[in-house]
């Protein structure tokens, strides 16, 4: 063994410098150095006896959980290399784990890293970055904990492989209760039970670095329970047998569990725990279990193991790994819509209890500090020492072999396979992938020496071991190994200090092109990815990165493809010219395969952050595509208001969508809205998108619908909602109205005259409140205008209005009543259907019949909005396309809404203020006041002549009618030429009707 | 040949995107979106001095696994991008800059038009003819 260097006092922040790092992908707070450093640790099996795991288990952990948060040493360690150099380790990290002798399986992976990615999702007060590029701002969250965490999971579950040892473990701690019975008995059974684990061939995994795994002899002992001096004999015991370095003897739990009084105590492991019981189910009673494949094992195990347990309390409760599934089915149905929202309420609840369950209850701050010091104890005196010696072991088996074995490999080689040259492109060789080497080959001692040398941070001869390696594996031509050599030589070259070399991402390249195209593993292909994209952004190779991410997404995982596309955007958005568009859109295939995987919320987040991008820059296709995808992904998470206004929006914008299309998204649409309004049926009536409203084209008519001609009888008036307005004719009309006014009044026009208008529009003077009669209806033109192509159908449309009677003669107020507040007072006329069809332009007249006097405001409009049915097959398109879309039956459905009638006036432009300044007077169309009955007289012409000789006379006649109650009195009759007319009366019918000849 | 062709402004909004089916179209919408990234940076890869002489088509923009984007670049920015079918092998480059060249006559057809108001959607039967003839040419 060699010198085991200094030793500095403590370092609680070991675990706390972990949960600073919350690190990340695009601006990580840790290191990519340390990134790597932290994925390839040497691992340690620990197997505990089922006392031993009861100690642990007092503070809710099991035994290797309980040294999770000290497995960082705080202090630099020296050791020497075979050329005997003194060589730095700083910041070591160990992982100890429990013995699981089954390889995970893929499905239990998968669902693992599903669950990692959907729990982590942005917070609240995610920090975002504001990023300026062009005329683009965009609010990107700066870090992606969801892609952190997903990196750390897959990484910790990858499985171990034949062809690389770095997941292989190197050491085992046997850990024993000082309260058995027989602690030293136990410890050669746990030991006999390591050895056949791992000698016998019937468990394939774990997987074990070297034949001659070191053993650590742990003795665990309760301060509150056990005796003291009892266990302190039996650590003599061991010393005696397995030397000073080879055990341990760790006390713990300090505190009685029943003091709860001061809990000022940290918690380390809430940080590493949470994970945990997302990662395993049944995450306490993960103890030192080995799990096993195949059912005769089991039951082999299980035999003599009921034995063990009875006798002298050997724990070896072989359960399940934490990564299988209980039902495979699951995994094959793949995890769509409920399925995801079970598996995550499920997560929430484990993740409750977790959190609610101290852990670490028992421990004491000393006792923290002791199990720091354990571990301290056992990398220096145990675990380096051990590495640094089979470091020399394998280095001088590989010098003593140089000499004769490669010149003899070789030799042979080339005789029995022609001439080849060394160095072949790996394309060439797509069909040896097949080859394996035996576990102990000596063409593998090479690199079980370089992965050594990795695991303890000695790169540089790591490095030139990987590259003996890569080569050798070439001649042989197994590819896999190769392909391991190649990654790990990249990775040693780039971490080497002092960088000697520039990083060899072709290496990579190769490494990743031969795992995923001809070895077909894509996860080891992955590890490759992430490492190299680490690596390249740390050196601002972006678009590099990008290129790497982009084209390890495939078909055969959706979540992976959505994480390391999303990654892609981040790298385009952090180029030095960023790349905004080219953000948006991996971002939008990011936010595909999110909702594919169903992470229905990462989709969304996706959707949203591409969409600042496309946003009213005129790119209506993809904007419409967006906001469908997000109206769709907001409504199956609840996000209702989120879905309408994305819906709304598409239905709005001046869409260029083919017909189906835009049915399509209006059903969706109605379909959502439907829901919004059933959730909450009281609240006030939605305003509907569609169709829409020209308000200015508005008019307004006072009075009864004008009777129309019936034979000779001809109504006198061109005043109708029939006929367009003539500027010229109602200003003629208007002068004579003044005329005759003057006239009556001795010559004067009243200051209050208001010239009668009948029909208001957008050429009439509108800024006096219009006079209506009550009894005498009010009819409101709207002009609708469908801008989509397929047909709405409004239903029961009618006007909205509000209404304030009031007494003109009688100077009291009437309370105000406002809204809908019951025919009595406004009779409301309704249209039962009303169908626009596309692209028209579409007039509704809605009546009103105000019963009392007052001040009636006409508001807007309320219809229910619908489809009509087949408008699929009306347009010629197959109907599938419409059908696809949605589950829902669309049987011309439909949402009651509202829309506001709000018509701006004219600008005014009368005094300087309002020249230089832009304001508009208002519009009191269509806030008529009701006044008292009147006489409302009505003028027919019968046998009126439609053209006349000059100086010919003919006879007409002129009927007049009062059909009001209200007596009309003093009637006049003017003209612009009096002397063209000459009249006589005839009294007839009734008092109401008069006719006159002339 | 070329399955879509779009007219870009200089502000980067669509002044015209025509293409052959409508089925991919949303798929062109973004593929030219997306390769506005790439003209930009071509554009600014060159040095101011040399903006003003440059050659007006900048070829390949980026290839898809079924197509190929070409982009082009009027002196007043208005961006050509046309999208063609990398299945069509025969296509050389200096078709493809012909074709721009055509497009990029007709494009200044349109703008001689008094009626035309620059910077809004192109409405003409001629321009439509035109890159309907271009975009059928060779099927």
């Amino acid at each position: 063994g060699g010198g085991c260097g200094g030793r500095r006092p403590g370092g609680r922040a070991a675990a706390e410098r972990r949960g600073a790092c919350g690190g990340e992908m695009a601006q990580c707070v840790q290191s990519v150095q340390e990134f790597i450093q932290d994925s390839f640790v040497p691992l340690v099996a620990a197997l505990c006896s089922e006392e031993a795991e009861r100690l642990t288990r007092k503070n809710n952990l099991g035994f290797s959980e309980l040294v999770k948060p000290f497995c960082r040493l705080t202090s630099e360690v020296h050791m020497r290399d075979p050329n005997n150099q003194l060589h730095v380790i700083k910041n070591l990290k160990i992982a100890v784990n429990n013995i699981i002798t089954h390889s995970p399986q893929p499905g239990g992976i998968r669902k693992l890293l599903n669950d990692v990615v959907s729990v982590s999702q942005p917070t609240e007060g995610l920090v975002t970055n504001v990023i300026t590029a062009g005329d683009y701002d965009l609010n990107i969250s700066a870090t992606t904990p969801w892609f952190e965490s997903y990196r750390e999971s897959f990484l910790q579950s990858m499985p171990a492989s034949d062809h690389e040892f770095l997941n292989h473990y190197v050491a085992c701690m046997l850990v024993v209760s000082s309260g058995e019975p027989e602690p030293v008995e136990q410890f050669l059974k746990l030991s006999q039970e390591q050895h056949r684990i791992q000698h016998s061939s019937e468990y394939a995994y774990p997987k074990w670095f070297i034949p001659n795994t070191l053993k650590y002899y742990v003795l665990l002992h309760d301060v509150s329970a056990g005796e003291e001096q009892r266990a302190d004999s039996v650590y003599e015991e061991m010393k005696q047998r397995y030397g000073t370095q080879g055990c341990y003897l760790l006390k713990i739990n300090s505190r009685g569990s029943n003091r709860g009084a001061d809990e000022q105590i940290p918690d380390p492991w809430s940080q590493y725990l949470q994970k945990n019981s997302i990662q395993t189910q049944e995450s306490y009673d993960d103890g030192p279990y080995t799990v096993i494949s195949n059912k005769n094992a089991d039951h082999l195990i299980s035999d003599d193991l009921d034995n063990d347990i009875q006798v002298d309390g050997l724990s070896n409760n072989f359960k399940a790994h934490p990564l299988q599934l209980d039902h495979l089915s699951d995994t094959s149905s793949s995890f769509d819509g409920t399925d995801y929202i079970k598996t995550t309420s499920s997560l929430h609840e484990s993740k409750k209890t977790s959190s609610g369950t101290p852990h670490g209850a028992c421990l004491t701050l000393t006792d923290h500090d002791r199990i720091r010091q354990f571990i301290q104890e056992f990398t220096f005196r145990g675990l380096l020492p051990h590495i640094e010696k089979t470091i020399r072991q394998l280095n001088d088996q590989l010098i003593s072999r140089k000499g004769l074995s490669r010149s003899l490999f070789s030799a042979t080689k080339k005789w029995f396979s022609g001439s080849k040259v060394p160095e072949k492109s790996i394309n060439e060789l797509k069909n040896t992938s097949g080859l394996l080497y035996p576990p102990e080959a000596p063409e593998l001692q090479i690199r079980k020496m370089a992965d050594l040398c990795f695991l303890v941070q000695h790169y540089e001869l790591a490095y030139s071991c990987y590259h003996t390696a890569k080569k050798d594996f070439l001649n042989d031509q197994a590819m896999l190994y190769a392909a391991g050599a190649l990654e790990m030589a990249a990775v040693s070259a780039f971490l080497q200090p002092g960088a000697p070399r520039p990083y060899p991402a072709h290496y990579m390249d190769t490494a990743i092109q031969t795992y995923r195209d001809i070895c077909k593993n894509m996860v080891l292909a992955e590890r490759c990815v992430l490492l190299s994209a680490e690596i390249l952004k740390s050196q601002s190779k972006y678009s590099d990165a990008a290129a790497l991410l982009i084209r390890l997404t495939s078909e055969d995982s959706d979540l992976r493809s959505a994480l390391l596309l999303e990654q892609a955007a981040h790298c385009f958005i952090n180029m030095k010219s960023p790349m905004v568009r080219k953000f948006a859109f991996h971002m939008i295939l990011a936010g595909h395969r999110y909702s594919k995987a169903g992470q229905k919320k990462h989709a969304l987040r996706c959707y949203s952050q591409a969409m600042q991008v496309y946003k009213g820059k005129g790119w209506s296709l993809a904007e419409d595509h967006i906001n469908f995808t997000i109206g769709r992904q907001s409504f199956t998470l609840r996000q209702l208001d989120n879905a309408v206004s994305a819906f709304r929006h598409i239905l709005i914008n001046d869409s260029k969508q083919p017909a189906a299309q835009q049915g399509t998204f209006l059903r969706e649409y109605l379909y959502v809205y439907k829901n919004v309004t059933q959730l909450s049926p009281d609240g006030p009536l939605p305003q509907l998108p569609l169709p829409y409203i020209n308000n200015s084209a508005t008019r307004v008519f006072f009075g009864h619908d004008r009777r129309p001609s019936e034979g000779e009888k001809q109504a006198a008036t061109h005043i109708s909602l029939d006929q367009e307005y003539d500027c010229e004719s109602s200003h003629q009309w208007k002068e004579l109205e003044e005329q005759v006014v003057a006239v009556v009044n001795k010559g004067i026009i009243p200051s209050n005259f208001q010239p009668t208008q009948y029909c208001l529009n957008s050429y009439s003077d509108n800024s006096k409140f219009p006079l209506a009669v009550v009894e005498e209806p009010v009819t409101v033109e709207v002009a609708f205008r469908n801008p989509l192509k397929v047909p709405l159908l409004l239903t029961d449309l009618s006007l909205l209005w509000k209404f304030q009677p009031k007494d003109f003669n009688a100077k009291h107020n009437g309370e105000t009543k406002e809204l809908a507040c019951g025919n009595d007072m406004i009779g409301a006329e309704v249209i039962a259907e009303f169908l626009i069809n596309s692209e028209e332009t579409k007039m509704a007249r809605l009546k009103l019949f105000p019963h009392q006097t007052g001040e009636l405001h006409i508001l807007g409009v309320v219809y229910n909005l619908g489809t009509i049915q087949g408008t699929m097959m009306l347009d010629g398109i197959d109907p599938s396309i419409g059908l696809q879309a949605g589950k829902f039956v669309y049987n011309g459905m439909s949402v009651r809404g509202r829309q506001e009638l709000e018509i701006q006036g004219p600008r005014l432009n009368n005094t300087k203020e309002e020249k230089t300044s832009i304001k508009y007077g208002p519009d009191r169309r269509l806030d008529p006041i009701i006044t008292e009955e009147m006489p409302l007289l009505e003028v027919f012409f019968i046998n009126f002549p439609t053209g006349l000789l000059c100086g010919e006379i003919r006879k007409a006649y002129v009927e007049f009618v009062n059909v009001s109650k209200c007596p009309l009195t003093a009637l006049k009759v003017v003209s612009k030429h009096p002397e063209f007319f000459y009249f006589w009366w005839k009294y007839c019918c009734s008092n109401t009707t008069e006719s006159l000849s002339f | 040949m070329a399955v879509c062709i779009a007219v870009i402004a200089k502000e980067n909004y669509p002044l015209y995107i025509q293409s052959i089916t409508t089925e991919n179209e949303l798929k062109f919408h973004y593929t030219v979106h997306t390769s506005l990234d790439v003209v930009d940076e071509k554009i600014s890869a060159m040095g101011k001095a040399l903006v003003d002489q440059r050659e007006l088509y900048l070829g390949l923009l980026y290839p898809t696994e079924d197509y190929k984007v070409y982009g082009y670049v009027t002196n007043s920015k208005v961006k050509f991008v046309m999208v063609a079918d990398s299945s069509n092998t025969a296509l050389r480059d200096n078709e493809i800059h012909s074709m721009f060249q055509k497009l990029h006559n007709s494009y200044i057809d349109v703008m001689c038009n008094p009626f035309y108001n620059p910077g809004d959607c192109i409405h003409s039967r001629a321009f439509d003819n035109m890159l309907t003839s271009m975009m059928m040419q060779v099927c």
